[in-house]
């Protein structure tokens, strides 16, 4: 586990006040003994009274411990030493006792397991009870999709989005909250641009297309099946998907991160790549709105040896990572041209029809203007759009120069949007 | 895609009204619906149409920038200098660009984007940004038009396309860049679109020939004496003023002499009684200012413009009548800063002479630097010390770092050090940061003490790092 960035550590400051603190903290001369070892970072930290400080903290959680006062968690000597060491500034060491025996002692805790069920039959009446009222809330949508088609959707302007969000909301009743997301995501097109009622037409012809998949879910194969259960909202607990998960084991490149933060919850999208099984891996965090997400790994652009867990599915895309050795540089990867970057997409598509995610490295492209956006043009003068809108684009703008370069993005239809960027060898994040 | 177009109106107007059709649709699309209907084949269609997607064609990618990078520093000063540009020491900012460039590092690029806003509004750091982001500097410039300011650095190509044909800015930079290298060509080159260019222009253009300044623009200078814009003539009077053995100088000098008679002994003074229209001229401001009269300060301007090289540093010592010393010794400080002079600077100073509405600080700044800090022990009795090293340009000799750092270790933590305190944390130069001060313990409390031993270490590290 190497160095997290500055703004990581601040992200962990219960206030202003202690970001504040914590970073007057780091720049004073009274800490002494500091080091850090794979798991934990420590230090003496000499305050007001004769003795130091003693402090700590275990990158695993993160958990903290430190001998001052303070009400304040983490408090700012906590944070104080991150910082530090998010800044070089403590080196590699042995464990102290005190440090050692603590952290030992967090490890050895038995974690309760997400997802252990204490009462299998009970589980399984809740399961059945669950999959009668998804199927009422399916029948529901069916009808309700056939009434829209033939009526027409004409009408819809005026009545569309409180009626969606009416239905996603029955949706989630029906606990498929997947289908809600996908009924609230056709709200969304609603009136927007002149274009909207063929955008409308595609989002609810998927949600028929996952309708009429969970009418005929036994006849389908069981990986295809299981891809419509997550579509509907299904989610496999985490205890499953490492019992009886696909697993693949390889140094894992990390292409980069997406972090779309939300009203209610922030998400992580984290990209992999196996450096020889060349398989793509998708690691989900979550965390509350305003609340830190779990550290990375390891920085876009570094290898992480370990071995994926897969959820089920007929495209094994999204994962649980167990992480088996510390972190490693790693080269420049290898690409795509745009052609080649789109039939892999399409080849994703062949296998789960509703994918709109697909990670991408591009090798040898470089910026150009398109429209009042931007794009990549490879080698061969094919281009992809650079996603319109919210992606910043001067940071790698400026590290090509106009120079071809390789690109890790995440493609959806919309465009494409960078994550990381190599200057010659060395990984930039986007 | 054949016929989506049609299931997309059938969808609007709804089946019942307009059934849908589908032997527009491709063939593969027919032969997979079998008997499915409208959202079936909207279905197929879509992913058909999402799977058929064709990369852009026909882009032009952006034109490369020419040149070479230079080598990137380590990883542990690129991470200082992330930190600074997310507001943690940010004012050690430019002092790491500086370094970085002297030892011959680049920027990485993907924090010239971030620089760029940064020096945007701070013009101090344009010319350090334009060397960060070396060949890449006119070439970001022409992508977002907020950092114009980085075509700077095209300007020493030296184009003259650039003076005829290009943007205020970039004229500006010319013309400076011109005066540089050769300054007759730049007077020439400025008198060529003399009555063509705004008032304002004129102005900006004039105030740039400070630079390499002589006797071959005197004449020009007289000429804009009679200018238009009050402005111009108000630097050309400035401009005047200070070239060597001008008309101009002359025509102050004779005016002394008209007002000052040196006889047994004393300064007689006579002052002035109206101004005329050739004082005006010259650049006399009739309006006085606060705290001095209209005629005494006719009688300094007149002064402070003549060339010292008529007056006697021994006048300093004369006794004044007519009227107060301090207007003399107020028109001296002012010659002495616009001639640089070193003699008549050092003697005011001895003499701890008025220095008007200018700070003794500035006289200060005429000494050559390994005079400061022997000039300092005197003026401390007169004037705060950190008012008058706040105004020397940094970073500062050694000698006077290591003295104000050695002021400051044996005081403690007195609140009325906080001001010098930080002044010096960032004036010393990078061969004292090793003072004992910073070894010293700082105590608990955040005193401007620990504040400065903070800097001072950072700064240390900073410049460790790029080593």
């Amino acid at each position: 586990m190497g160095p997290w960035d500055v703004e990581q550590v601040l992200g962990l400051a219960p206030d202003p006040a202690s970001a504040k603190a914590a970073q007057a903290q780091a720049r004073t001369t009274k800490w002494s003994e500091t080091g850090s070892s794979e798991r934990a970072v420590w230090g003496l930290c000499q305050g007001s009274g004769k003795q130091p400080y003693q402090t700590a903290v275990d990158l695993t959680g993160p958990a903290y411990k430190c001998s001052c006062p303070s009400r304040k968690f983490p408090c700012k000597h906590a944070l104080g030493l991150l910082l530090r060491w998010a800044t070089g500034e403590v080196g590699p060491g042995d464990e102290p006792e005190w440090v050692k025996s603590w952290v030992d002692q967090r490890a050895a805790r038995p974690e309760r397991k997400p997802g252990e069920v204490a009462d299998p039959i009970a589980a399984q009446q809740r399961a059945s009870r669950r999959a009668d009222r998804v199927s009422a809330g399916m029948a529901e949508l069916a009808s309700w999709l056939d009434d829209q088609v033939r009526q027409g959707l004409g009408g819809f302007d005026q009545r569309a989005y409180s009626e969606l969000s009416r239905l996603a909301a029955r949706m989630v009743d029906a606990q498929a909250p997947g289908v809600a997301g996908a009924v609230r995501r056709a709200a969304g097109v609603v009136g927007r641009g002149h274009g909207w009622p063929g955008e409308l037409l595609e989002e609810l012809s998927l949600i028929h297309l996952t309708v009429a998949a969970h009418g005929r879910l036994a006849d389908l194969p069981p990986s295809l099946a299981d891809t419509v259960q997550s579509r509907i909202g299904w989610t496999v607990e985490t205890a499953r998907v490492l019992a009886e998960g696909e697993k693949v084991e390889d140094d894992w490149l990390v292409l980069g991160r997406v972090i779309e933060p939300d009203e209610r919850l922030t998400v992580r999208r984290l990209w992999l790549r196996g450096a020889t099984t060349g398989r793509l891996g998708l690691i989900l965090t979550f965390a509350a709105a305003g609340r830190p997400l779990d550290p990375l790994p390891a920085r876009p652009g570094e290898y992480v040896p370990g071995e994926l867990s897969y959820y089920p599915g007929v495209l094994p895309m999204r994962a649980l990572l167990t992480q088996t050795a510390p972190r490693l540089p790693a080269p420049r990867p290898t690409g795509f041209t745009a052609q080649q970057a789109l039939a892999s997409y399409v080849e994703s598509v062949a296998a789960d029809p509703w994918n709109e995610r697909w990670p991408l490295v591009l090798q040898d492209v470089r910026p150009a203007r398109y429209g009042e956006g931007w794009a990549l043009v490879d080698a061969n003068g094919d281009g992809l759009e650079i996603l319109p809108g919210y992606f910043d684009p001067w940071k790698l703008l400026a590290v090509s120069g106009g120079d071809p370069l390789t690109v890790a993005g995440e493609w959806n239809r919309a465009g494409f949007r960078p994550m990381t960027c190599w200057h010659g060898e060395r990984p930039v994040i986007l | 895609m054949r016929g989506w177009d049609g299931l997309v109106s059938s969808a609007l107007l709804g089946t019942d009204r307009r059934p849908a059709h589908f032997e527009e649709l491709p063939e593969h699309i027919q032969e997979r619906l079998g008997d499915g209907g409208l959202l079936d084949a909207a279905a197929l269609a879509t992913v058909y149409k999402r799977a058929g997607r064709k990369p852009l064609r026909d882009l032009g990618p952006l034109p490369a920038a020419p040149g070479q990078d230079r080598p990137l520093p380590r990883p542990v000063a690129i991470r200082r200098l992330a930190a600074m540009l997310g507001g943690f020491q940010s004012t050690a900012l430019g002092e790491w660009l500086r370094a970085a460039d002297a030892r011959g590092w680049d920027v990485p690029p993907e924090h010239l984007p971030a620089l760029a806003d940064f020096a945007r509004n701070r013009a101090e750091y344009r010319p350090l940004v334009v060397r960060a982001a070396g060949r890449r500097a006119s070439w970001l410039a022409d992508l977002n038009p907020e950092w114009r300011f980085l075509h700077a650095a095209v300007a020493e190509s030296n184009n003259p396309e650039l003076w005829t044909h290009g943007n205020a800015l970039q004229r500006r930079t010319w013309l400076r860049m011109s005066r540089q290298q050769n300054p007759a060509a730049a007077l020439e080159a400025l008198r060529e679109v003399w009555p063509t260019e705004s008032a304002a222009t004129r102005a900006d253009f004039l105030g740039l020939l400070a630079d390499g300044l002589s006797q071959q623009d005197e004449e020009f200078l007289e000429s804009a004496l009679d200018d238009r814009s009050k402005e111009v003539r108000r630097i050309a009077a400035r401009l005047l003023a200070r070239v060597q053995g001008s008309q101009y100088g002359e025509r102050m000098a004779q005016r002394m002499w008209s007002h000052l008679v040196v006889s047994q002994g004393v300064l007689a003074v006579d002052l002035p009684k109206r101004l005329s229209a050739a004082m005006e001229r010259d650049g006399i401001d009739s309006q006085n200012p606060e705290g001095i009269g209209k005629r005494a300060w006719w009688f300094l301007q007149i002064v402070a413009a003549t060339p010292l090289s008529v007056m006697d540093l021994g006048w300093l010592e004369l006794p004044v009548e007519g009227c107060a010393p301090e207007v003399l010794q107020a028109a001296w400080a002012e010659a002495a800063v616009r001639e640089g002079s070193v003699e008549w600077a050092r003697e005011l100073l001895r003499a701890n002479a008025s220095t008007g509405s200018r700070s003794p600080a500035e006289l200060l700044r005429v000494l050559p630097p390994e005079e400061w800090v022997r000039a300092v022990p005197a003026l401390r009795e007169h004037m705060d010390l950190a008012e008058l090293v706040g105004g020397l340009p940094v970073p500062w000799p050694a000698s006077l770092g290591s003295m104000i750092l050695d002021q400051l270790a044996k005081v403690g933590t007195a609140r009325g050090w906080a001001r010098l305190a930080s002044i010096a944390a960032r004036a010393v130069p990078a061969d004292v940061l090793n003072h004992p001060i910073t070894r010293e313990p700082a105590g608990e409390e955040d005193t401007w003490r620990r504040r400065l031993v903070e800097t001072l270490i950072f700064r240390r590290e900073m410049y460790e790092e790029l080593s």
